[in-house]
């Protein structure tokens, strides 16, 4: 399925910020086998004095840039055409919960993908009894661990109430599990300490939805923001499988990914310093759009 | 041979001496052989002691714990509730070690650290180790210390290590062993040298002949080794400080001015297109080695941890781009990692194809499945502990396993193992020698005794500190060998059969004389200064006032004549409630003062610290000793001799580089404003009686008006004197040419230029002042002026503090 992908963010500071520096992974991601960024750019207002784009540890897509001058806001804008493939259901041959250690322990790398990354506590993931004891309680009855994955997923679901506004994205993620309601990024993180609590190598997805469902079938929650979903390390012959707890489904081709990495601290959308006093204020926009035969650009060789 | 009657003497002087000298059996001792006989190294040393009265010695180290305080050596204490200074804990007796023996550690540790540069350029490469399953993968994925921004990135010029520190201890059977690596920030070379400094202090005739390595050639050639790793001639070296808060900031801050290095904060500094600039009063200035005493994860809040305050955003972009050397490099710190030591033994043998010439002491990381079955089965002689944290083992917060005749412990300890076994490392739990030291009664005693060393990385190498410090244990007992458990340092000396080359930091004399460089001023050391001058000012002010008004109380005979009243009045809406012994605003301003100072304590002679330090006691003696009246204008007497104090060694000692330019505007805009505001409440047209006379006393002016006016005081003669006489140091406009002249001197005031806004404000005002005639200067005109005082101060802000 091919999209239209448009992401805009903006902020809007009460005092102008003197000068400031920030991390912008806002780009779809290029993944072989599952998603092709076909082409996209990134504008940013006003123009920063300093701008470079790099690929970070875990293979974003990320760009800085510097503004030395006073401003009062800054707009990136992403505009890209995104063709996001179809898995489908796979066989299950992920193995047992209790033996997916030996399979971590035989992985000898450190590339981005290697799960020794994505096991113990991270920036914003803590390690928990409590989180590891919820794991347990809801895999008790899994063969696998992609069975594992998908029963602690569909139990956050079901336990915690999806109320936009709930949470910040400062809000620990201890509170939204005592809460037990947050936004997308809560659910992730708690989903990963479960998994985490429990031996499952499992990392934050940051992307987007498509905004209007497919005729007959309905909308997905968080589609009109930035997304987060959950991905979960499942033997060597499986490898890493994406599923979204607050939709409760794995994710699909609706799902276009920006980043991956251990938390929201590693994909932030923006990630900056600012060298100002008082409040700011931020403003996000996302238009996934499917690209059909009347929304395609006429070929000019039909 | 026979001995003559002198040498008998000193013999039974050294057993005098030496008579509660108890050592254990069980480990060796620095100074004594196992027989009982005193080591070679030691005999000169011991000797020279022996011959001295019990009251000399004293005296003696009396005379270097005066020399520590002198130069205001501390470290932060952490943990207690003002997280205070406390004085160096020196141990007056140094660990002494022979020559050949310690050429042999550093052929040792030169052999570690060249393992350890292999190991983390492998870790933040190609990551063969891991790979080859020489290093497990957990370690470091898991590790805090392992910081994946800075994978890939290889330093420019390609060493990741150029100062190192190793703690090294002597075990039972008399062979060093390596406890921890320090290869993030080492701290302690500064205090290795204030700890020579003032031990020679207390045996100096004996050290100039008793062949003791000196350490200066050391810091030397590291400095110069520093300077070559510069870019261009035109950028500069700079230590980067964590800020005054930190325990170890007065060794930043003496090291900065041993070496003649900017001391810089993560604020001082910026990224510009890949290049790290510091903030100075003259602009943006390059730098191009930053000598780190900060820990890696705080550098970057952009890249590393997002909550630091006290980094610089996008240094990692500039260390990327080669625009910076970081001494040691960002991430180094991993290899401090105590689990590391766990394979130290096999990477050596990888990497460098021999064994360690000094082992470390035996660890066991708890991931593996053969080692943590060994450590469940040894536990009770061995300490287990967080295997990521960088702290030496014994440190504090680690588990000492228990006895192994409780098998319910046993058991529990065995399952906590099984479930942190990664998180997890034992060691061996070491004994270490003893050295000797002084306990309460002045008696020499055996203590157990760490030493840290220092290797530096220069053109020809790795050269290793001809000396360090020594970590001395408060009792027998090897497990609390640190300084923030109460322990003592002490100076080291290697000694050498034959006569040892004098050296010092000094230049040689030949060669060309080059006055160097003025030195670059960053915009928060202005900022520091210029407040210091302010606040050492505005306490001189309201302590003049609360004295004037105290002289007036003890003279009174009515307590609330309208004047008592006016003063008490002005001082109270001034913060100085005269009520109080030393009132809160006097005691602010002077702590605030303190405060701006230590954010610049590089800049400052030693003599300008005891005057401070005198000053914070002398207000805190008077303020524990309330009096009233004449005795509180006493008292306050005191205060002002000790602010004039401070301000003399300023003003008749201090270079007149640009830092002190900002001091003295500072003081001078301080003074201005202090006076209009006198003016405005004690020569306004209705001032009560005896307001006059007052102003003239608390503006110090009572010889000069007497003098110049040969009349009493009227509002006239008063106006003319404080605001309008350009003689007078105590007037208004005194102080503005003083403004305007220095204002000629900072970057971007040279004559023949546009003036800037600041000039053109401080011109202005100057002017205003001076056309003015004391008829017109009125209680509005006053009031005008220190809107226009204040307006000056926030634009030299704007021009130079940020």
């Amino acid at each position: 399925m091919q999209y239209d992908v448009s992401l805009t963010v903006t902020y809007r500071f009460d005092n102008a910020a003197s000068a400031s520096r920030n991390i912008v992974r806002l780009m779809p991601a290029d993944l072989i086998g599952e998603q092709r960024l076909v082409a996209g750019s990134l504008a940013v207002t006003p123009t920063p004095n300093e701008r470079t784009t790099r690929s970070d540890f875990f293979r974003n897509n990320a760009v800085e840039v510097a503004f030395h001058e006073a401003h009062r806001d800054i707009t990136f804008t992403v505009t890209s055409r995104v063709h996001r493939y179809e898995r489908g259901r796979r066989l299950d041959m992920s193995p047992s919960v209790a033996r997916l250690a030996e399979d971590i322990a035989a992985y000898r790398r450190l590339d981005p993908g290697s799960p020794h990354h994505f096991v113990g506590a991270s920036r914003r993931v803590p390690i928990v009894g409590e989180m590891s004891e919820y794991g347990r309680t809801h895999t008790k009855d899994a063969r696998s661990v992609l069975e594992a994955v998908e029963a602690i997923g569909k139990a956050i679901n079901r336990d915690w109430t999806y109320q936009p506004g709930a949470t910040t994205v400062e809000t620990p993620m201890m509170e939204a599990f005592k809460a037990r309601r947050g936004v997308c990024q809560d659910f992730s993180h708690i989903m990963i300490a479960a998994l985490r609590g429990i031996g499952i190598p499992a990392g934050y997805v940051s992307g987007c939805l498509r905004t209007d469902p497919p005729p007959g079938q309905p909308r997905l929650a968080g589609a009109d923001a930035m997304h987060a979903w959950v991905c979960a390390w499942c033997g060597p012959d499986v490898g890493w499988v994406d599923y979204d707890p607050t939709n409760a489904v794995l994710a699909g081709a609706d799902h276009i990914v920006i980043g991956r990495g251990r938390d929201y601290s590693d994909v932030a959308p923006v990630r900056g310093v600012m060298r100002t006093s008082g409040n700011h204020w931020s403003h996000h926009a996302v238009d996934v759009v499917p690209v059909t035969s009347e929304t395609a650009r006429p070929d000019p060789a039909a | 041979m026979a001995l003559t009657g002198s040498d008998e003497d000193a013999e039974d002087a050294v057993a005098r001496l030496l008579s509660s000298y108890e050592t254990s059996t069980a480990v060796p001792d620095e100074l004594l052989e196992a027989d009982g006989s005193i080591r070679p190294a030691w005999r000169g040393f011991i000797e020279a002691v022996a011959g001295m009265s019990e009251d000399e010695f004293r005296a003696r180290q009396m005379r270097g714990d005066q020399y520590l305080r002198d130069a205001g050596v501390y470290y932060r204490q952490y943990g207690t509730p003002d997280t205070s200074e406390r004085d160096w804990p020196l141990s007056h007796v140094p660990v002494i070690i022979d020559e050949d023996e310690w050429n042999a550690i550093g052929e040792g540790l030169i052999q570690r650290a060249e393992l350890l540069e292999k190991i983390i350029a492998d870790i933040y490469g190609p990551n063969r180790l891991v790979e080859r399953g020489h290093l497990p993968p957990a370690m470091l994925a898991q590790n805090p210390e392992w910081l994946r921004p800075l994978s890939g990135v290889v330093p420019r010029g390609g060493h990741y290590l150029h100062f190192v520190a190793f703690d090294i201890g002597r075990g039972p059977q008399g062979q060093w062993w390596v406890l921890g690596d320090r290869t993030q920030a080492p701290s302690g070379a500064g205090f290795a040298l204030e700890n020579r400094i003032a031990t020679t202090r207390v045996y100096k005739d004996h050290f100039a002949r008793a062949n003791v390595h000196r350490l200066a050639g050391f810091f030397r050639g590291f400095r110069d080794a520093l300077i070559n790793l510069r870019d261009s001639e035109l950028s500069r070296v700079g230590i980067l400080t964590p800020g005054p808060l930190n325990d170890t900031y007065f060794e930043h801050a003496y090291i900065a001015r041993y070496l003649g290095f900017m001391l810089l904060e993560g604020d001082d500094l910026t990224v510009v297109d890949g290049r790290l600039m510091v903030r100075t009063v003259a602009g943006l200035q390059p730098v191009s080695v930053l000598w780190r005493r900060l820990d890696s994860i705080w550098a970057d809040p952009l890249e590393l941890e997002e909550t630091s305050a006290i980094g610089t955003p996008g240094m990692l972009g500039a260390v990327r781009s080669g625009g910076v050397t970081l001494v040691n490099a960002l991430g180094s710190g991993v290899l401090e990692t105590r689990a590391l030591l766990a394979f130290m033994p096999r990477l050596a043998e990888e990497l460098l194809g021999e064994p360690l010439s000094i082992p470390n002491i035996a660890t066991w990381w708890c991931g593996q499945a053969e080692e943590r079955d060994y450590v469940k089965a040894n536990a009770h002689r061995m300490t287990i502990g967080n295997a990521y944290a960088t702290r030496l083992l014994f440190d504090f917060d680690d588990v000492s396993a228990p006895p192994a005749t409780d098998p319910a412990a046993r058991l529990a300890l065995s399952k906590w193992i099984d479930r942190n076994a990664e998180q997890l490392v034992a060691q061996e739990t070491v004994t270490l020698s003893t050295t000797p030291a002084l306990d309460a009664d002045g008696k020499l005693v055996p203590r157990p005794m760490s030493l840290r060393v220092f290797l530096a990385r220069t053109r020809e190498g790795w050269t290793i500190m001809p000396g360090g410090f020594a970590r001395i244990g408060p009792a027998g007992d090897a497990v609390t060998l640190t300084m923030q458990n109460g322990g003592s340092a002490a100076d080291v000396w290697v000694v050498s059969k034959s006569e040892v080359p004098a050296e010092s930091m000094l230049f040689p004399a030949s060669g060309p004389y080059l006055r160097q460089q003025q030195s670059m001023l960053p915009s928060r050391a202005a900022d520091s200064l210029y407040w210091l001058g302010r606040y050492v000012e505005r306490a001189e002010y309201r302590v003049r006032l609360l004295r004037a008004h105290h002289v007036r109380v003890a003279e009174s005979i009515a307590e609330d004549t309208p004047l008592l009243r006016r003063s008490a009045e002005y001082l109270t809406w001034l913060g100085s409630d005269p009520h109080q012994p030393i009132p809160a605003g006097v005691r602010e301003t002077l702590e605030s003062a303190a405060r701006a100072a230590s954010n610049v304590r590089d800049r400052f002679s030693v003599d300008g610290w005891a005057a401070l330090d005198e000053l914070a006691k002398t207000v805190h003696r008077l303020n524990a000793r309330p009096s009233f009246g004449d005795d509180t204008a006493r008292a306050l007497s005191l205060i002002l001799r000790s602010l004039s104090g401070f301000t003399g060694l300023v003003h008749d000692n201090m270079y007149r580089f640009i830092g002190w330019r900002f001091m003295s505007i500072g003081r001078s805009l301080e003074r201005a404003m202090s006076l209009t505001g006198l003016l405005a409440q004690f020569a306004d047209e209705d001032a009560p009686d005896g307001a006059l006379d007052l102003a003239v006393e608390v503006a110090d002016s009572e010889m000069s008006h007497r003098r110049r006016y040969a009349v009493a005081t009227n509002r006239a003669t008063v106006v003319d004197l404080l605001a309008l006489d350009p003689l007078n140091p105590r007037s208004v406009i005194y102080q503005l040419n003083e403004i305007w002249s220095h204002l000629g001197t900072l970057p971007g005031g040279e004559t023949h230029r546009q003036l800037s806004p600041l000039q053109r404000a401080a011109l202005q005002t100057r002017t205003d002042v001076a056309v003015q005639t004391p008829e017109r200067f009125d209680s509005s005109a006053l009031v005008r002026l220190e809107g226009d005082l204040s307006a000056i101060s926030d634009l030299l802000a704007d021009a130079y503090f940020r």
